[in-house]
């Protein structure tokens, strides 16, 4: 029974160590890479279609692991990854990893309440002065519905 | 054997097989109610904002620039990699800290993440983090706890049957109460 315990325990302990790649969610099931920059310039295109994307994790849910900042193949973009609650949590440690992962495009219409709330957070996040008089227009946010994600 | 003894011994031994896992979702609980966005029951965040040499005009972002910004934190953690956020940010990722820097003012913000030792562990098993086998574990332990909940109610006796009756109501007022004023 005792070198049962060790044996389990060694075994365990091993995969852990070498559980480098973190596979969440369903199984990816797409092989060719979307660009994020593509997605970001045609996003009508894209609604509603399941794509695969590549990019370094910028951003985390620090909260609940519920989102990711995705960064695109061109400088200074970026893709938001929603994911449903639970269902995926991603880690913190993603931070600076590379991420491929596997969702719906979708459209989020905000507000005009929202869009400045969003707004406000993007451009305190950027630490940049923020004058909500400057929204003019509720805006439209486009976004992945992640689906399954590896975390290289 | 009457059924109330074999009840007994069921509500007693599976009692007994239930305390850990009971002890592990109960701390876990505690934290989980608790998640907010300053909150994250898993690791412990740390923002510091601090100052390095803002970086000369017109430079743009490098390898010696990102050494010249981890080597002024004395940030000697493994290097991930760097992201380009805006003209005047660029994101470095080390293991357990990420280095927003903005060049023009040199101004830097960390965030130093650590997981809380102990409640990473609990609260991995408790959200089911490993899925798999795990799931058929915690189906296993909410069934068992089902169990409990009907053998314990089976346990009143006569002689507190007032007690038994209230003491069930309350647990079942509170929830209701709940989702009736507040749904």
């Amino acid at each position: 029974m005792k070198k049962f315990i060790y044996i389990f325990t060694f075994v365990f302990l091993c995969s852990t160590a070498m559980a480098t790649t973190i596979h969440l969610g369903e199984k990816l099931t797409l092989t060719k890479v979307t660009k994020i920059s593509e997605i970001n310039a045609h996003p009508k295109k894209y609604l509603g279609k399941r794509v695969l994307i590549e990019g370094t994790v910028i951003e985390v849910c620090a909260a609940r692991g519920c989102w990711v900042d995705i960064a695109s193949d061109l400088p200074f973009q970026k893709i938001l990854v929603k994911v449903i609650d639970g269902v995926i949590v991603f880690p913190m440690t993603a931070k600076g990893r590379t991420a491929l992962v596997e969702g719906i495009v979708e459209v989020i219409h905000l507000n005009l309440r929202e869009t400045v709330e969003y707004s406000q957070h993007q451009a305190e996040k950027r630490g940049k002065k923020f004058y909500p008089t400057s929204v003019k227009e509720p805006m439209k946010l486009y976004r992945i519905k992640g689906l399954g994600a590896v975390i290289k | 054997m009457n059924w109330k003894k074999i009840n007994y011994i069921l509500h007693r031994d599976i009692g007994l097989l239930c305390i850990g896992l009971t002890l592990l979702y109960a701390i876990s609980g505690v934290v989980v109610n608790h998640i907010s966005h300053d909150f994250n029951p898993s690791y412990k965040i740390e923002k510091i904002t601090s100052q390095v040499s803002p970086a000369p005009k017109g430079a743009v972002p490098d390898m010696v620039m990102v050494k010249s910004v981890l080597t002024e934190l004395e940030e000697y953690g493994k290097f991930k990699n760097v992201a380009f956020i805006s003209p005047d940010n660029i994101r470095i990722f080390v293991e357990g800290n990420t280095i927003d820097y903005f060049l023009s003012s040199g101004t830097v913000v960390q965030e130093k993440v650590q997981k809380r030792p102990f409640l990473y562990e609990l609260n991995y098993l408790h959200l089911n983090k490993p899925k798999k086998s795990w799931t058929y574990a915690a189906d296993i332990y909410a069934i068992l706890l089902g169990f409990l909940a009907i053998s314990g109610l089976l346990m009143i006796r006569k002689k507190t049957i007032k007690r038994g009756v209230i003491l069930t109501a309350i647990g079942f007022i509170i929830p209701i109460g709940y989702i009736i004023f507040l749904l």
